[in-house]
């Protein structure tokens, strides 16, 4: 589905990420730990083709991502705010990415139920801005957006930091029952080791932007817990 | 999807927090816009008047076409200080399932819609129609037309120039040393840019096809556009650098042996070279430095109006004080509740930016010596306005900037950006340059207008010499409004 070869970004002399190579399988859910200044949201970002990789390529179904624009038609991602558009109301961000995705009126309506109880009331039928919610808030917008169009690759960035816990359990539901219903493939970063070993089949972990552990199976929460005690 | 994202640019400028909270502020700009606009309409009207009558110039049509280079340049430079690169509009929409290709389109030709290019139509329409159109006929709109294309191409063209050079040394090398070449040409008679602009037009005039090569040029410079858009469609590309080079170099070792005081200055000034809006506005008061040619340069200023000068005087030493302390606490407007929660106390961040502000007043006075050219006597009132600027208008600024400060996004340019302008903003320029007048005009009238000028040196200096008594009122004014500028600040 996602494979990365040799692919480096480097600001001035100094190397963020560096992954000789790496490959994620249709289907799977793939979790990205590491400390802060791993290289994680880089990584994501040149996958998404936000940043210009200093060298190596990443292709989605075999087709370069750089200067391409098939491929965002089964991606769905949310990374950080600037997915957003600040001066919109959530509706109108919804109903907006949504005709990208040639959505009827019914479709969206019917898709936001999804997410009804994530946003717990909050977002949708409210006047206020995209730019005026909170964090939390925010990132519930971005990550309900990720899913329109129903991808098969959806891409999110500690989608747990910021929430409350109801609405991170919420969330984690979500997630598992949208992957029983359709072929989905997850790329989920996480500082939350509980979390992402829940969600995730398969856990790499990044360091100083390289690959130094890339476990499948196994308990992997423990594997984790041994790897970042401090 | 078109009228999508065109709902989405209204929405953008009709929901922005400063839209709706700086209401006052818009409608005065709107205003001044169309006033502008007005003149503009006016001027097209009475062109052909005006330079048959005003300049006795009977070939009207062939006096504006020498006139239309020099009009060119003087739109190129409106365009730089006026227009901003839309780029960073498309952002939200890259990771979604929109071509790029469409997206840089969509944001080229969205960029048409600037008051800008609508302004060689109204300027030159009217004598299109009236002194060109009796000339040479229906060649008349071809003239026309050719001014128009001429001044999207411009369009495109300050696009790309302030994509790829703005901001840098390069930038602003490239754009004064094409405007000393053209003025040094001029003065010394190398080339004469009138008449190559005449018998251009002319050619035009009586070659209506040459609008085609035109039209050519400006789909070149156009695909040009796109083609770098499209190539470098990354949002770390397109916005203005937050760059973290050269990060040491900008570290003023000397202001460290200052102690905390020097530590707080030094933090300024990072502040000032780092951000985009504060080195443009630096900048800009480079550019202000040559302000005193326009009047130093024409007797009518220089004999026939003494007190003008000192007006420009304090303009000229004192810009970057007036043009930065206005906004004095709205540039820590994000990291201000940082400064509260310091150990630190308010008496050395006031002290820090005073002898900030009275480092760059010296600065500015110095630079301005080689005016001294064009009289010992500007340089003696550029000297007493430099030591007013720092004995008296420093403190009228720093407490005026206390009043309802607002907050600033610093990543954005200056030129155009209002802001974080508040009612301090729009009366500050009053006592700033009109109170040296108090202290000027008695002597003036009484026939001395040399003493009024070293009258108001004197004040400067009376007010240098009790310094820590009025540092530590204006210290004791910001330990008053602190939570209300705070509280200010955390409001969007």
């Amino acid at each position: 589905m996602i494979s990365i070869s040799s692919l480096s970004k480097t600001y001035g002399t100094e190397p963020v990420v560096n992954v000789s190579s790496l490959s994620i399988r249709k289907g799977e859910s793939f979790g990205l730990v590491g400390n802060n200044g791993a290289g994680k949201t880089t990584l994501f970002r040149m996958i998404l083709d936000l940043i210009r990789p200093t060298e190596g390529s990443v292709t989605i179904e075999g087709k370069d991502v750089q200067g391409n624009d098939e491929w965002k038609h089964y991606v769905g991602s949310y990374l950080d705010e600037g997915f957003l558009i600040p001066y919109l109301t959530p509706d109108e961000y919804f109903n907006f990415v949504g005709k990208l995705h040639s959505y009827s009126d019914a479709d969206l309506s019917q898709f936001l139920q999804k997410f009804e109880e994530l946003f717990n009331g909050e977002i949708t039928g409210k006047k206020k801005h995209i730019g005026d919610l909170s964090k939390g808030n925010l990132k519930k917008v971005g990550i309900a957006a990720a899913f329109m169009g129903n991808p098969q690759v959806v891409i999110l960035d500690e989608p747990f930091e910021n929430l409350d816990p109801t609405s991170q359990i919420r969330l984690k539901r979500l997630l598992q029952q949208e992957r029983e219903t359709r072929a989905v493939t997850y790329l989920i970063s996480s500082h939350d080791l509980n979390h992402v070993t829940e969600i995730c089949g398969r856990i790499v972990i990044l360091e100083k932007g390289k690959v130094v552990k890339d476990m499948e199976g196994g308990d992997l929460l423990a594997q984790l817990e041994e790897y970042f005690k401090a | 999807m078109i009228t999508t994202l065109l709902s989405h640019g209204w929405k953008k400028f009709k929901r922005s927090v400063a839209f709706e909270k700086e209401l006052a502020t818009n409608i005065f700009l709107g205003l001044i816009a169309i006033m502008v606009f007005g003149y503009a309409i006016a001027l097209g009207f009475f062109l052909e008047k005006i330079i048959t009558n005003g300049f006795n110039q009977p070939d009207s049509v062939g006096f504006l076409n020498g006139l239309l280079f020099y009009y060119f340049g003087f739109e190129f430079m409106l365009r730089y200080f006026m227009q901003s690169t839309p780029a960073l509009d498309v952002q939200p929409y890259l990771h979604l399932p929109v071509s790029r290709r469409y997206l840089v389109h969509y944001m080229l030709i969205k960029s048409l819609l600037h008051l800008l290019n609508f302004l060689a139509l109204v300027l030159f329409a009217p004598f299109a129609f009236t002194a060109v159109a009796t000339q040479a006929g229906a060649s008349a709109g071809v003239w026309l037309l050719s001014i128009y294309l001429i001044s999207l191409c411009l369009h495109y063209l300050v696009l790309i120039f302030k994509k790829g050079l703005d901001d840098t040394i390069i930038g602003f090398l490239v754009l004064t040393g094409v405007l000393g070449v053209f003025a040094l040409a001029d003065y010394y008679n190398w080339f004469n840019v009138s008449k190559i602009s005449a018998a251009g037009f002319k050619f035009i005039l009586s070659n209506p096809m040459a609008i085609v090569g035109l039209l050519a040029l400006l789909l070149a410079i156009y695909y040009f556009n796109f083609t770098y858009f499209l190539r470098n469609m990354y949002s770390e590309e397109l916005t203005p650098n937050k760059s973290s080079k050269d990060s040491a170099s900008q570290n003023l070792a000397f202001l460290q042996s200052f102690g905390m005081l020097g530590e707080w200055a030094n933090l300024e000034v990072k502040l000032i070279l780092r951000n985009k809006r504060t080195r443009s506005l630096l900048m800009l008061s480079a550019f202000f430095l040559f302000y005193g040619l326009i009047f130093y340069t024409n007797k009518t200023y220089t004999e026939g109006l003494p007190g003008f000068l000192l007006f420009v005087a304090i303009f000229i030493t004192g810009i970057f004080m007036i043009n930065y302390g206005q906004f004095l606490f709205s540039w820590q407007s994000n990291h201000f509740d940082f400064t509260l929660t310091r150990p630190v106390s308010l008496a050395q961040v006031v002290e820090s930016k005073y002898w900030l502000l009275c480092g760059i007043t010296v600065i500015c006075f110095v630079l301005s010596i080689p005016y001294v050219y064009f009289g010992w006597h500007i340089l003696l009132t550029h000297l007493a306005a430099a030591l007013f600027n720092m004995g008296v208008n420093v403190f009228v600024i720093m407490n005026l900037a206390m009043w309802n400060p607002k907050k600033i996004d610093l990543t954005k340019s200056s030129m155009m950006n209002h802001q974080g302008v508040g009612a301090a903003q729009w009366v500050m320029g009053i006592p700033v340059l009109l109170s040296p007048y108090l202290f000027y005009l008695p002597f003036s009238i009484a026939g001395y207008p040399t003493r009024g000028v070293v009258a108001v040196g004197l004040v400067g200096i009376i007010g240098l010499v009790f310094r820590t008594k009025l540092l530590s009122l204006t210290t004791k004014r910001l330990q008053e409004r602190r939570y209300a500028i705070a509280a200010g600040f955390r409001k969007d």
